[in-house]
């Protein structure tokens, strides 16, 4: 039984208020209203759904997917097979339905066939001439016929009258194999998609009237109106609305089209995985991706994108503010201040007495409190009232004597942060009228020395603070010098924000980050980093952290980081002028709708842009995970009787993601870090219930160690170690006439696989398998923090693709395995390194080992089964004798559990279960008697994860075992344990 | 990434150009021999799939080799994508699931059947393991199709295969026409492809069976002795070739190979092909694509 399912969506259709999902051969349903899942049915056997097709009556549904269709009755929602799924030659590419028991299918060699879904008999077939592999088609019906459009390998799409001999036309113009082919008879459009990664309009005009007749299409002359390029890579998909031409492709990328052949808007969705499927009606577009999630997109976005409004003032603002109640402060170089309500009438101008023009402005948190102070001190606090008619007052207006003031920040809502020449940072509370200095610190010397962001942390009385370096300084117990700095945090233009909510410091940047720090009794631990797609990182703009604004080059954008997505993205001219943003709940008429509303100035004008959010931000309907394969996982419970199981997963993606499910749909990533190239192996090491050291190492031969807490939902994550084995001083110089260079160098070297363990409290031992054919060991300090590589040993020539470490004969052993077939085992000494030799090498495989377990059986006996490129499962029982004599008791090979390269292996008592690229799933049982091996078929299942890369444990109760295959997606199967072998 | 990035990570990329082959596939074909010596007496081949024509290169030298004359080799190439000239090899351009491509080849061989029919073909992926999957075995039946004209009985079929989920239905498929059947990985394919070769030895077609263009031969469906799932299934015997101290394509190697003393870059022998894209990027150049 498969529990789990997350893999290509293949298949979307909006079907009333349902969206329905094809996620490998399982039908999955979802409420457009909340999104939340209805109903997973299994309704193809062994082939991924392509086609879902309601019938015009919608009542039914007709599902495809590769050789097979089935049809599915609609019950209030709920849908239910009407019999087993059908089983054709040719692999269908498009269906429709003829009436309500007669659909026509159009298989890859040109083949249309008609069938009466209540007998499931085939009623007509009808081959097409020109029978080479089609891509793609269309079955458009006519009143009375099928006219028949098939897209080819060879750039061309074939347009016949179902039935006739020979085509009617030709179109011509792709350079490419052709993806999609759909059609508008009323507008007489018909839209292809190709390999060429163009989008091509073509019209259909003729002399007759009715395109329900054949005359019309002999007579019609079809031209490419417009040849589109928007994509950048293959465009897969396309689909029409009354207003649009929506096309998909493998850059992630939907571009909205008119008719006339203008790209109205772009977005990039699914994490940059291929877009496999789209639906559109006239208000939603649905897409599903490579990424293995459903998105849904309000149509509304593409032209009405926000309110906009601009606010003239003559005279050239110098700060623009949003207050607590979504009013707006402008501070003018005059020396004066302007207060616009929300519907942009100026209300109220305040003059200000302040002598030098150089004039600094700030907000408090809670957006009530506005501060100007200019250089000599003269400083103003103004309030908003918070109820009734808006109004500012001006509260405090007093004169400070710190010197030449160079910054001034808010640090929460009581708290003023100056810096003034020599370093000299100042915090002052505001008493009754005036401000009471609390603290004065000293900024260590930095070429512009003065802060950019700063914070309090009230608990612990601790000021942490930002410099123009990047630095970031922690400040405690009233001491002048800071009591830790962490130097470089950020780029040389300083943290944009910084912000403390229980001990952890989150800064951002324009270095394209948002970095995590903790404060610990020493001073500040780094903890992780966030990547953003845009490079300057100002603020959140919620309290909870989901928008973050800032800008990518000219425009000021906001990304919902919870999702992944970019909410906005308007022009602005850049981040060096005037502007701020905000978000906001409003109540109309008891629903709650989110806004965003964005202002900046240009040439002494204010610009505000109001959107209402859910106009123009996508819904996740499923969260997308991995955009390609996914190489390894381990999954982790922090207790045996906890219903949460975390998924720890590297990909092909060069990220490493910690998601957990609970129940399905809970399916989430919680944390996502990136590696410099894909990620390869992962193993983690518990060092507390809820918390685990997870190593991840890959491509560029970079290993990284994280610590991971789980708390509830949540991941907190401490990055400490990011290694890289370099290559020698030469490579890493580059640029070096090889010619005449006798020198040897390392090469690109990657991690296949790691194992770890741990010697004591402190010293845990990390085992690499490199590609160039060395281990290379690690020992890492958990104290000290110091990573170094203790030993190199080569015994393999080649590629070393797994590793397994287990004890036997009270010792600890490290099996190594290679792209040879060839199995080395190594006994590890109490201070980790490995045996110069080898005790024992065998060779097991005829080619490449994928997969490796152990089972210690005895004393000192133990069966090792390896599974790989040569499809067979073969099995060793292996004697650890005393002083490194190491006998092979017996030998057993398996072949008929898979028929093509055995990637997963777990050997359990008496039961081996495998998987492989075959996306079976087999049991085995297996025995020793006497001097013999035997094994015996139990069961085997399909998995709809194609590129099947492995498989763990997830948990072993005994009589149900439950694992979790992994590739292009995860599955997770219960297994029942026949009790012979329990 | 510098020049010499590829010839790090792809040993076999760097031997082809350093030997003269047009493709890194050369020695896939070579190894293949090794196991099977696939060219014992061979004198008529077909080349399915054959651009840029690295096979054709290998064929060229061991054919001749079994030839007291060069002109007793017949060498026929066949690809989508048209590819530089080879001495002595005949080559078409053309689709090899059309009738059209199949006839040229039949005519070619005027009567005479061929020795060995190889097929290395396989289509642009598309990401979906499927479609990939499905496409690449109707190349291979469409190749078996064509086979089923021009080999001699007793001949050799070799071609390439992705073991997908569905590769016992063609191994199924094979064992109808030949004796015996087997798939192998040269060591020069990686360990982490998809691909394989099947190495189909005896040509000896069902009694009464008629070749024919008309119907290509279908694929098979799942039954009792070929199940989805279950004990039964049809997996052929799977032999590595290549030899063992032969270079493996997983493993990095330093640019300085043991025993050498110095490296040299090479460029490719062949340049690469255009893609489908190509005038795209040309219209695009000058415009601006941006996300909004
Ligand atoms: C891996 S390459 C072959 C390399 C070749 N064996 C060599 O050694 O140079 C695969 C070839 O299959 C060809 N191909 C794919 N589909 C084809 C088809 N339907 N008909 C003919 N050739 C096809 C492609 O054009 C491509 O050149």
């Amino acid at each position: 039984m498969s529990t789990l399912i997350r893999t290509d969506v293949t298949s979307v259709k909006l079907y009333k208020d349902i969206i329905l999902a094809g996620i490998g051969s399982f039908l999955c349903t979802f409420n457009i209203k909340n999104s939340k899942p209805i109903q997973k049915i299994q309704a193809l056997d062994g082939q991924k759904i392509h086609g879902i097709i309601p019938s015009n009556c919608l009542t039914k549904l007709l599902i495809f997917g590769g050789k097979q269709f089935v049809i599915f009755n609609e019950i209030e929602s709920i849908f239910k097979p009407r019999g087993d799924a059908v089983v054709y030659d040719d692999w269908i590419h498009t269906a429709v339905w003829l009436s309500e028991n007669e659909i026509a299918l159009l298989s890859a060699h040109n083949v249309v066939t008609t069938w009466d879904i209540t007998t499931t008999k085939l009623l007509q077939q009808h081959i097409n001439k020109d029978n080479s592999i089609l891509y793609s088609g269309l079955l458009q019906p006519l009143q009375h016929d099928i006219l028949v459009f098939s897209g080819t390998v060879y750039s061309q799409v074939i347009l016949q009258w179902f039935g006739d001999e020979q085509p009617l036309h030709y179109l011509k113009g792709h350079k490419g194999v052709i993806f999609s082919i759909r059609c508008n008879l009323q507008k007489g459009i018909i839209v292809t998609t190709s390999d060429d990664r163009s989008v091509k309009i073509w019209s259909v005009t003729s002399a007759c009237s009715d395109y329900n007749i054949k005359t019309y299409w002999k007579n019609a002359h079809i031209d490419c109106v417009h040849d589109l390029y928007g994509h950048l890579a293959r465009v897969m998909r396309n689909t029409l609305t009354n207003l649009y031409i929506i096309s998909v492709g493998e850059d992630s990328a939907i571009c909205f089209w008119d008719y006339n052949g203008n790209l109205l808007k772009k977005t990039i969705s699914h994490q940059n995985s291929c877009i496999w499927s789209l639906d559109a009606d006239e208000t939603n577009l649905v897409t599903g991706g490579g990424d293995c999630g459903i998105m849904m997109h309000p149509l509304s976005s593409v032209t009405h994108n926000s309110h906009d409004e601009v606010i003239d003032i003559s005279v050239t603002p110098k700060k623009i503010l949003f207050t607590a109640r979504n009013n707006i402060v402008i501070t003018r170089v005059d020396n004066i201040l302007n207060y616009y309500n929300s519907n942009f009438s100026k209300i109220q101008e305040i003059k200000l007495n302040h002598t030098s023009t150089y004039q600094l402005v700030g907000l408090s948190s809670c957006k009530q409190l506005i501060a100007v102070v200019d250089m000599d001190g003269h400083l103003d606090i103004i309030i908003e009232n918070c109820k009734g008619d808006p109004g500012l007052t001006k509260i405090i207006e007093t004169q400070l004597h710190l010197g030449k003031i160079l910054s001034m920040q808010w640090a929460g809502n009581r708290h003023l942060v100056f810096c003034s020449e020599g370093g000299v940072i100042t915090v002052g509370a505001s008493k009754r009228n005036t401000i009471e200095i609390i603290a004065r610190y000293l900024l260590p010397p930095c070429k512009e020395r003065w802060l950019t962001a700063s914070a309090l942390n009230d608990t612990r009385d601790a000021l942490v603070v930002g410099d123009r370096c990047g630095h970031v300084h922690l400040y405690e117990s009233r001491r002048q010098q800071p009591a830790y700095t962490m130097k470089r945090v950020h780029g040389r233009y300083g943290p944009t924000s910084i912000d403390i909510r229980n001990d952890i410091v989150r800064t951002t940047g324009r270095d394209g980050t948002v970095r995590y720090l903790k404060i610990i009794e020493s001073g500040l631990k780094y903890m992780s980093c966030k990547d953003l797609e845009f490079e300057w990182v100002e603020k959140f703009l919620d309290s909870q952290g989901k928008y973050l604004c800032g800008f990518r080059e000219r425009s000021l954008v906001v990304y919902d980081v919870e999702n992944d997505l970019k909410v906005v993205d308007v022009s602005c001219g850049g981040g060096h002028r005037a502007w701020d943003a905000e978000r906001y709940i409003e109540n109309n008429h008891g629903c709650y709708d989110e806004w965003l509303r964005i202002m900046f100035v240009k040439n002494t004008q204010v610009y505000v842009h109001t959107f209402r959010l859910r106009d123009i931000v996508s819904t996740v309907i499923l969260p997308g995970t991995h955009s390609k394969e996914i190489n390894c996982l381990r999954t982790y419970r922090c207790r045996d009787d906890d219903p949460v199981t975390w998924f720890i997963t590297g990909g092909e993606d060069t990220t490493l993601r910690v998601s957990t499910s609970e129940q399905e749909a809970e399916f989430r990533d919680r944390a996502v870090f990136r590696h410099l190239s894909n990620v390869r192996a992962v193993r983690l090491l518990s060092v507390a219930k809820d918390e685990t050291l997870v190593v991840s190492a890959g491509g560029r031969a970079q290993i990284c160690i994280r610590s991971i807490t789980f708390t509830d939902r949540k991941v907190t994550a401490e990055e400490l170690v990011d290694y890289q084995i370099k290559g020698t001083d030469k490579e890493r110089r580059g640029n070096q006439n090889w010619r005449n260079c006798s020198v040897d160098f390392d090469p690109e070297t990657r991690i296949m696989d790691v194992v770890v363990d741990e010697l004591n409290e402190d010293r845990v031992v990390i085992y690499t398998a490199c590609s160039d054919g060395e281990v290379r060991v690690f020992e890492w300090n958990r104290r000290g923090g110091r990573f170094t590589m203790t030993q190199e040993v080569r015994h393999h020539r080649t590629c070393i693709l797994k590793m397994k470490m287990f004890t036997c004969c009270n010792k600890k052993i490290i099996s190594t395995c290679g792209t040879r077939g060839d199995v080395a085992f190594w006994e590890v000494s109490s201070d980790g390194t490995l045996a110069e030799e080898p005790a024992l090498v065998l060779r097991t495989n005829d080619s490449g080992i994928n997969s490796v377990d152990v089972k210690v059986t005895g004393d000192c006996q133990f069966l090792l089964a390896t599974g790989g490129d040569d499809n067979a499962v073969h099995m060793n029982l292996v004697r650890v004798a005393g002083e490194g004599r190491w006998v092979v008791v017996t030998s057993h090979v398996y072949r008929d559990a898979h028929c093509s390269q055995v990637t997963g292996l777990a050997l359990l008592d008496g039961l081996c279960v495998t998987t492989g690229v075959d996306q079976r799933l087999t049991s085995v049982s297996w025995r020793v008697e006497g001097e013999e091996i035997k094994t015996e078929f139990i069961d085997q299942k399909y998995s709809d994860v194609s590129d099947i890369h492995g498989m763990d444990v997830v948990r072993d109760t005994g009589d149900r075992l439950t694992v979790c295959v992994y590739g292009k997606g995860i599955q997770v199967f219960e297994l029942l344990r026949p009790p012979c072998v329990a | 990434m510098g020049k010499t990035s590829k010839d790090k990570r792809d040993i076999y990329y760097r031997l082809a150009k350093e030997e003269g082959w047009r493709a890194r596939s050369a020695f896939k074909l070579l190894q293949i021999n090794e196991e099977h010596n696939i060219f014992n007496g061979v004198l008529r081949a077909v080349d399915l799939c054959a651009a840029p024509g690295s096979w054709s290169q290998v064929l060229t030298k061991k054919l001749r080799q079994n030839a007291e004359n060069d002109d007793d080799v017949k060498i026929v190439a066949v690809d989508l994508q048209a590819m530089a000239a080879l001495p002595g090899v005949k080559q078409i351009q053309g689709d090899i699931t059309k009738i059209s491509t199949a006839n040229e080849i039949i005519k070619e061989f005027e009567g005479l059947k061929a020795d060995l029919v190889v097929c290395d073909g396989a289509p642009d992926v598309t990401g979906l393991h499927d479609i990939d999957e499905y496409v690449q075995s109707q190349l291979l039946l469409a190749a078996l199709n064509i086979t089923t004209h021009v080999l001699k009985t007793g001949g050799v079929f070799v071609a390439k295969i992705f073991r997908g989920k569905d590769v016992t239905l063609v191994y199924s498929q094979l064992k109808l026409f030949f004796e015996f059947v087997t798939v192998s990985k040269p060591r020069s394919s990686r360990n982490s492809s998809i691909e394989a070769f099947v190495i189909c030895q005896n040509y000896n077609p069902p009694p009464g069976y008629v070749p024919t263009m008309i119907n290509p031969l279908l694929d098979h469906k799942y039954c009792d002795f070929n199940q989805l799932t279950g004990p039964n299934r049809f997996i052929v015997p799977f032999i590595a070739c290549g030899d063992l101290s032969a270079y493996d394509s997983d493993t990095s190697y330093p640019l300085l190979l043991e025993g050498q003393t110095s490296y040299e870059y090479k460029e490719p022998v062949q340049g690469p092909i255009d893609p489908p894209y190509k005038d795209i990027l040309e219209k695009t150049k000058s415009m601006q694509i941006n996300n909004s």
